[in-house]
């Protein structure tokens, strides 16, 4: 090949990468807490089919990672939370329409195992244990499920033993991700989490929280799209939107 | 002194080949290797420093066996006893002078101190008079001076036979001149057998008993003494 | 102050073991690979270089695969009771993968430019394959290898997405300064971040400095540097 023609491939192909994806008619960015990962996946699928000039393109996260991204401008329309905490603050910072909250599903807090443990944990008391050497759980100043362990474990006088051997994690998947490699001996994440990876992980308590876990949703006050935003969050609400949740694990708000 | 050398060597580059092929005793103490550049001089000489291995051939310093392709014997250079004087030198140039002339007195793993200089080096450095440079680096002395540093450095090692490659090369006439008396004396005083290579004939003429002439690999004659054909004769133009 | 100095010995102590690590392991590899006459060590040197071109992320993952308790050596570091996930032991693999090919590349450079000829003439003069190293190998090639190691050291100090996936984020053990700031921003706190970043930015810069002093001065010839004198280019014009 001489010259030339070299460089016009060349050329030809840069430019075609750098062409723009093409655009609908509108994005509709959802930030939505790490636990709702695979039922928003399904839901999403299910939005765009009914809605064909609208693509959802979703954001996973610890909820307040997401409630942060959002104070500092990122361009979210939607924002569901894994706790009312996150969701509270994403109110203060005025970066939510309040009139548009609403919670839209529930949850339970659950200690997994790894599926072959042979430690035999059946209570949280279980957790004080020699043998128990490391425990994940979400980090509790950023992350929804570690705040409502760190409830649990307080209302137990708990707390601090299993801190003392804690490894938090990033967000809820993150902690059950070490729960399934068996870099932890046990974890907490939501019983959604733990339905995800049966052959991995295994529960092993049921913890009760002192705090309820709903979950809220809302549309971002720099939203600019209120309209299909508002569709959006209707459909999370809607009948069919719910059987997707409980399909899912989710329970009614 | 007794030497025997048998050296075939094939070089190959990417652009053009090289065939080394070179045969020759001597008994004398002062050899000269002449010829042009390109003609193989220096690939001898590192031949028999131990620096490049031979295809085949043989190698007999004073009835010692250096290298004998037959036999399978290959001495280190290390061990081969013998000195080589590079063309630019070679001076440690992280070493001061003193360190480079006491650099083959110590064998271990740390160079030579700054300050205390085993004796055998204290009589090369005066021999040659680099007292006033003994703490300079190489990069800040002369020319002249380098050559001696090298020479100090190589005589210290008590070497069987020195090898010098273009000694004078990068000297001007006038210390050409006199650093070749300097080194007349100096083969005279020493009794240290020395092979010269050089293009210039005035340096064979006045360095070299025994003359080979070298071109394209190959030995084209020698002679002894004043009996040895006329060097830089010119050759005929459909010769080169 | 003690959520500034924890991370920030953590990083130097971190930092500082995986640099003497790869001041060793960069400098031997290098040697033996410029030293290496074969088409093959082209192939190895792509490969002990490809820390540098994989996503940090990546590493840690292959690292996970490699160390983790169910990992191919996990299981058998854990029977000789060495566990390295969620250690600063942990934290020191990550930065030494990381930064290894720093040193590689510099110190390989720094050895195929000492003259061969030097080598050559330390051989005839009896000294050793090893003395020949030690003594005027390393020497001449050291202001290269310690520029590598301080690029290395640098690295390492910052290594953030290895060292989060190996070792975690476990405050006082394996949080670092990258993994602190990264923290604090997730929750919020600015100031914290801020601070942070401020002691990481003077930490760095006063050990670069510091490094640049130890590095041996060159001897030079009287006259080798140029240098001009401020007078005007040509002659006035008129």
């Amino acid at each position: 090949m001489t010259a030339f023609p070299r460089l016009a491939a060349c050329t030809a192909l840069t430019l075609g990468l750098l062409a723009a994806p093409p655009v609908f008619a509108a994005d509709l960015v959802v930030s939505a807490a790490a636990s709702l990962t695979n039922a928003f996946k399904t839901l999403a699928g299910q939005y765009e089919r009914a809605h064909p000039d609208t693509k959802v393109v979703l954001n996973f996260g610890a909820s307040d990672v997401l409630m942060q991204q959002i104070v500092k401008g990122a361009p979210a329309d939607v924002f569901a939370s894994a706790d009312q905490d996150a969701m509270n603050r994403a109110e203060a910072g005025k970066v939510v329409q309040p009139a548009s909250r609403k919670d839209f599903a529930a949850n339970q807090v659950v200690l997994v195992v790894p599926a072959d443990s042979p430690l035999g944990i059946g209570t949280l008391r279980d957790l004080t244990r020699a043998e128990v050497k490391r425990v994940a759980y979400g980090n509790p100043s950023s992350v929804p499920v570690g705040r409502y362990t760190k409830g649990a474990l307080e209302a137990e006088h708990l707390w601090d033993a299993v801190a003392a051997k804690g490894v938090p994690a990033q967000n809820v998947r993150q902690c059950l991700d070490y729960v399934a490699r068996g870099e932890v001996d046990a974890g907490f994440v939501f019983a959604t989490d733990a339905a995800i990876m049966p052959d991995k992980v295994k529960v092993a308590v049921r913890v009760p929280s002192r705090t309820p876990v709903t979950y809220p949703i809302a549309i971002t006050a720099q939203t600019k799209q209120a309209a299909q935003a508002d569709s959006f969050v209707q459909y999370v609400l809607s009948p069919q939107g719910q059987a997707v949740l409980s399909r899912y694990g989710f329970q009614k708000p | 002194m007794s030497m025997h050398v048998t050296i075939r060597k094939r070089i190959v580059s990417a652009d053009r080949q090289f065939a080394l092929d070179i045969d020759f005793d001597s008994d004398s103490r002062r050899i000269a290797l002449f010829g042009p550049s390109g003609a193989g001089k220096s690939l001898t000489l590192r031949a028999i420093a131990g620096l490049l291995a031979p295809d085949s051939g043989r190698i007999v310093l004073n009835g010692r066996t250096l290298f004998d392709s037959e036999a399978g014997i290959d001495v280190r250079p290390q061990e081969r006893r013998v000195a080589y004087l590079f063309q630019d030198y070679a001076l440690f140039p992280h070493l001061t002078v003193a360190q480079n002339v006491a650099f083959g007195h110590s064998r271990g793993w740390r160079n030579p101190s700054r300050v205390a200089l085993p004796p055998q080096a204290v009589r090369w450095i005066d021999a040659f008079g680099l007292r006033d440079i003994v703490s300079q680096y190489p990069a800040q002395i002369s020319g002249g001076q380098k050559q001696r540093v090298a020479l100090a450095r190589a005589l210290v090692a008590q070497p069987d036979i020195v090898l010098l490659d273009e000694p004078f090369s990068a000297l001007d006439p006038a210390l050409r001149t006199r650093m070749r008396q300097e080194l007349r004396a100096l083969q005279e005083s020493l009794d240290v057998p020395m092979v010269v290579i050089s293009h210039d004939p005035k340096d064979v003429e006045v360095l070299g008993d025994h003359v080979l002439e070298i071109r394209d690999g190959h030995i084209h004659g020698g002679g002894r003494g004043s009996r040895h054909p006329p060097v830089y004769a010119p050759q005929p133009a459909h010769a080169l | 102050m003690d959520a500034i100095w924890t991370p920030l010995l953590l990083s130097l102590k971190v930092a500082g073991w995986a640099t003497l690590l790869n001041a060793v392991l960069g400098v031997a590899a290098a040697y033996g690979i410029a030293r290496w006459r074969s088409a093959a060590r082209d192939v190895v040197d792509a490969i002990l270089t490809l820390p540098l071109v994989l996503p940090p992320t990546v590493l840690g993952y292959y690292l996970l695969v490699l160390v983790g308790r169910r990992g191919v050596f996990g299981a058998w570091l854990e029977s000789i009771g060495i566990t390295l996930v969620f250690t600063w032991q942990g934290a020191v693999l990550a930065s030494t993968v990381v930064a290894f090919p720093l040193v590689l590349k510099s110190a390989r450079a720094a050895f195929e430019g000492v003259d061969h000829q030097l080598e050559n003439a330390a051989r005839v003069l009896g000294v050793s394959e090893a003395g020949i190293f030690f003594r005027v190998t390393l020497p001449l090639a050291l202001r290269g290898i310690l520029a590598g190691v301080l690029l290395a050291f640098a690295r390492a100090l910052g290594e953030f997405g290895a060292t989060l996936m190996i070792a975690g984020n476990l405050p006082g053990r394996t949080q670092t300064l990258s993994v602190a700031i990264y923290e604090a921003v997730q929750a919020g706190d600015d100031n914290t971040a801020n601070l942070l970043v401020l002691v990481t930015s003077v930490t760095c810069v006063v050990l670069l400095v510091v490094a640049g002093r130890l590095v041996p001065p060159v001897a030079r010839g009287v006259g080798d540097l140029y240098e001009r004198r401020h007078f005007r280019r040509g002659p006035a014009q008129r």
